[in-house]
C-alpha cells in the first residue's frame, strides 16, 4: 500500500493512471530524496535538467515532511509549517554557502551540506522542544522526525535552486545573481509554495496521500519553468541559452502531465463532479 | 522649492493611489474565492451537511499567496526589463509599458492554476461530506479571480517599479530604492494581503453573519455554514459577494491600505526635507541624523492623532448604537 496507515481504511482503487506511486513509503521518500539531491547539490556542474529532477524529489520530500507535520488535525497552520521550512532552508543555504569553498575540487562543493546537516540537527533540536515533556509538550507524533526533515528538505532545496540560478555555489556567485538580483524572493516564496500548498489545498478528511503528492509535484514543474526563465535571463550558465530552454521544456511538460493528473483524480474521486446543480436541501 | 522634490511628493501621491486600488481589488478577490473572508466557514459548511455553490480557494492566507503572485509579476518584469531597457535607450518607460503587463499576467495565470488546484483538492477531500464539484462554480469564479487579482498584481507591480526607478524618475538617481524589482513586489505583497486580510471583512462579520445580533454577537456551532447557503434571491455565490462587498469593504481595506502608505511615505519625505536632505541626497553624517528624527516625531504625531479619532468615533458609535451586548 502506498498510502499512510491513517487513511488506510478509506482507500480506495483508483482508476487506472491515476496512481502515482513512486516511491511507495515516506521513508523510502526521505532516503532517496535526501541521497539523490545531496549528490545533486555536490556537483554543481550538471545540466539544470538533472538539478530540476533533484529539486523535484526535494520538494516532494518537503510536502511529504509538511504533511507528516500536520497531520495531526493541523488546519490553518498548515502554510506555517511550509514557510517554517523554508525559513529553516535559507538559513541553512546560507551556512553551507559560506562554508563552501572548504574541500571544494572543481566544480565540487562538499562542505555545503554541512548546512545541511545542521538544519536537520537544528530542526530535530526545535522538535525535541515542541514535543518534550520538560518543554512545551505538544505531544504532536513523530514531530521530531518531521521538523528534521523540514529543515534538510528545505535546505537541500533552497541549494539545488541556487545551484541552478548560478551554475555554482560559490558565495559570490550566489550574492550576485541571487541576493542583488532579489530572485531569493522568488525561490523563497515558490519553496514555500510547493511543500505548504500541495497538503493546503487538498486539507480534509478524504486527503489522500498520492493525490497530494501529485499536486507537489505540478508545482514543482512551474518552478522549474520559472526557474528557468530566470536562468535565460541571468545568462549565468555555462551550457548557454540552451540550458535553460530545456529546463523551461522540462518544467512545462511536468505541469500538463501532473496538472492533468491531479484534476482528474480530484473530479473521479470527489463525492460528485457535475455541470451544474442547485444545493441540496435541509430539512 | 526644487523641481525633483516637487516630483518626489508628486511620485509619492502616485504610489499611494495605486495602492488604494490595489488593495480594493485585493479584498474583493479573497471574497470571491472565499480566500480569507469565510474560508472557514466554506470549509465548515459541507462538514455540518451545508452543502453549498462555494468556490474554495485556499491558497494559504493572503500574504502569502499574494507575495507569490507579486513575485512572479515582478521577476517577470524584471527579467523582461533587463531584455528591454538597452534596445531602447533614454526612453526606458517604453519597455516598462511592455514588460511590466507581461509579468503581471503570468502571476495571473498563476493565480488561477493554484486556485483550480485548491478549490478541487480541498472538495476531494470531502468526499464523505456529500460535496459536489460544480464545473459550472469552478469556471464561472475563475476569471473574476483572475481578473480581480490582475489589478491588484498590476498596481503593486507598478508600485515596485516607481518605487525601484523612484530617482530616476524625479530627476535624481541617487534617491533610487536599493531592493531590486522581485524584491520590492514580495514585500509589498505581503503587506497588500496582510491589509486586505485584517480590514474590511465586512462579509464575513458583524455586518453580515451576525446581522441580526446587535454588534455581533456570536452564533451557536449548529449555524455555522448558513453564510454560504442562500442570498437574498436564489443560491447563494460568491459573485452576489463581491457585489456586496464593493460598497463598502473593498474601498474601505483599499483605503486602509492607501492611506498607510501616503502617511508612511508622507512623514519620511518631509522628515527627509526638513532635516535637509533634499533634493541631493548628502552623504550619511552625523547631521543626517536629524532626518530620521523629523520623520519619527511626524509619525508619532500621525499615531497619536489617529487614536484620539479612534476614540472619539467609538465614544460616539457606543453612545448613539448601544453598549456591546456579546460580553
Amino acid at each position: 500500500m502506498t498510502v499512510t496507515p491513517a487513511v488506510i481504511e478509506e482507500e480506495e482503487p483508483t482508476k487506472k493512471g491515476l496512481s502515482f506511486k513512486f516511491p511507495p513509503e515516506e521513508t523510502e521518500m526521505g532516503l532517496i530524496a535526501g541521497i539523490i539531491g545531496a549528490v545533486i547539490v555536490i556537483f554543481t556542474g550538471l545540466p539544470a535538467v538533472i538539478k530540476g529532477v533533484g529539486l523535484l524529489l526535494v520538494l516532494l520530500w518537503g510536502m511529504d515532511s509538511v504533511r507528516k507535520t500536520s497531520k495531526y488535525g493541523l488546519g490553518t497552520g498548515v502554510p506555517s509549517i511550509g514557510v517554517l521550512a523554508t525559513g529553516y532552508g535559507v538559513v541553512g543555504a546560507l551556512m553551507g554557502l559560506a562554508v563552501a569553498e572548504y574541500g571544494r575540487v572543481g566544480q565540487l562543493y562538499p562542505a555545503v551540506l554541512v548546512g545541511v546537516i545542521v538544519m536537520g540537527a537544528i530542526g530535530l533540536v526545535s522538535g525535541i522542544f515542541a514535543n518534550g515533556e520538560k518543554f512545551i509538550a505538544m505531544k504532536i507524533p513523530r514531530l521530531e522526525r518531521a521538523m528534521m526533515e523540514l529543515g534538510m528538505a528545505g535546505t537541500l532545496a533552497i541549494l539545488l535552486e541556487c545551484s541552478i540560478l548560478t551554475g555554482s555555489l560559490s558565495f559570490a556567485a550566489v550574492v550576485d545573481n541571487v541576493m542583488t538580483t532579489g530572485l531569493i524572493a522568488l525561490l523563497f516564496i515558490f519553496n514555500c509554495f510547493a511543500m505548504l500548498h500541495p497538503y493546503n489545498a487538498c486539507l480534509g478528511p478524504d486527503e489522500r496521500r498520492e493525490r497530494t503528492r501529485m499536486c507537489a509535484v505540478e508545482i514543482s514543474g512551474l518552478i522549474c519553468v520559472l526557474l528557468g526563465l530566470a536562468m535565460i535571463g541571468l545568462g549565468t550558465s555555462p551550457y548557454g541559452i540552451l540550458d535553460g530552454v530545456s529546463l523551461v521544456v522540462f518544467g512545462a511538460i511536468v505541469w500538463v502531465v501532473f496538472f492533468r493528473m491531479f484534476i482528474k483524480a480530484c473530479m473521479d474521486e470527489c463525492y460528485a463532479t457535475v455541470g451544474t446543480g442547485l444545493i441540496k436541501t435541509i430539512e | 522649492m526644487p523641481i525633483e522634490v516637487v516630483l518626489l511628493f508628486a511620485w509619492m501621491l502616485v504610489i499611494a493611489f495605486l495602492a488604494f486600488i490595489a488593495c480594493t481589488f485585493e479584498d474583493l478577490e479573497s471574497d470571491i474565492g472565499s480566500q480569507s473572508n469565510p474560508n472557514s466557514q466554506v470549509q465548515l459548511a459541507a462538514q455540518v451537511g451545508q452543502i453549498n455553490r462555494f468556490f474554495n480557494k485556499a491558497i494559504s492566507g493572503e500574504p502569502l499567496s499574494n507575495a507569490m503572485y507579486c513575485v512572479t509579476a515582478g521577476t517577470i518584469a524584471w527579467l523582461l526589463l533587463r531584455q528591454f531597457e538597452p534596445l531602447v535607450p533614454g526612453e526606458e518607460w517604453k519597455a516598462a509599458v511592455l514588460a511590466i503587463p507581461i509579468g503581471v499576467l503570468a502571476a495571473t495565470m498563476i493565480n488561477m492554476i493554484f486556485s483550480t488546484t485548491s478549490h478541487c483538492g480541498r472538495t476531494a477531500a470531502q468526499k464523505r461530506f456529500e460535496q459536489p464539484i460544480y464545473l459550472d462554480v469552478l469556471y464561472g469564479h475563475l476569471i473574476p479571480i483572475g481578473a480581480h487579482a490582475f489589478m491588484t498584481t498590476f498596481c503593486i507591480t507598478c508600485i515596485a517599479y516607481i518605487q525601484s526607478n523612484i530617482g530616476t524618475l524625479s530627476g535624481n538617481p541617487a534617491l533610487d530604492h536599493p531592493f531590486a524589482l522581485p524584491l520590492l513586489g514580495f514585500i509589498w505583497g505581503i503587506t497588500v494581503g496582510a491589509i486586505g486580510s485584517s480590514t474590511g471583512d465586512v462579509h464575513y462579520g458583524a455586518e453580515r453573519e451576525f446581522q441580526d445580533r446587535p454588534f455581533g454577537e456570536g452564533k451557536r456551532v449548529v449555524y455555522h455554514g448558513k453564510i454560504t447557503r442562500y442570498a437574498e434571491c436564489g443560491v447563494r455565490t460568491q459573485k452576489d459577494i463581491a457585489g456586496f462587498c464593493l460598497k463598502f469593504g473593498a474601498p474601505c481595506t483599499g483605503m486602509t491600505f492607501g492611506l498607510i502608505i501616503l502617511f508612511e511615505n508622507w512623514r519620511s519625505m518631509v522628515g527627509m526635507q526638513l532635516g535637509g536632505f533634499l533634493p541631493a541626497l548628502p552623504a550619511f553624517t552625523a547631521t543626517g541624523d536629524m532626518a530620521a528624527i523629523f520623520g519619527i516625531v511626524l509619525g508619532l504625531l500621525i499615531v497619536a492623532a489617529l487614536m484620539v479619532g479612534n476614540i472619539v468615533f467609538v465614544k460616539w458609535v457606543r453612545k448613539k448604537y448601544g453598549p456591546f451586548v456579546g460580553v
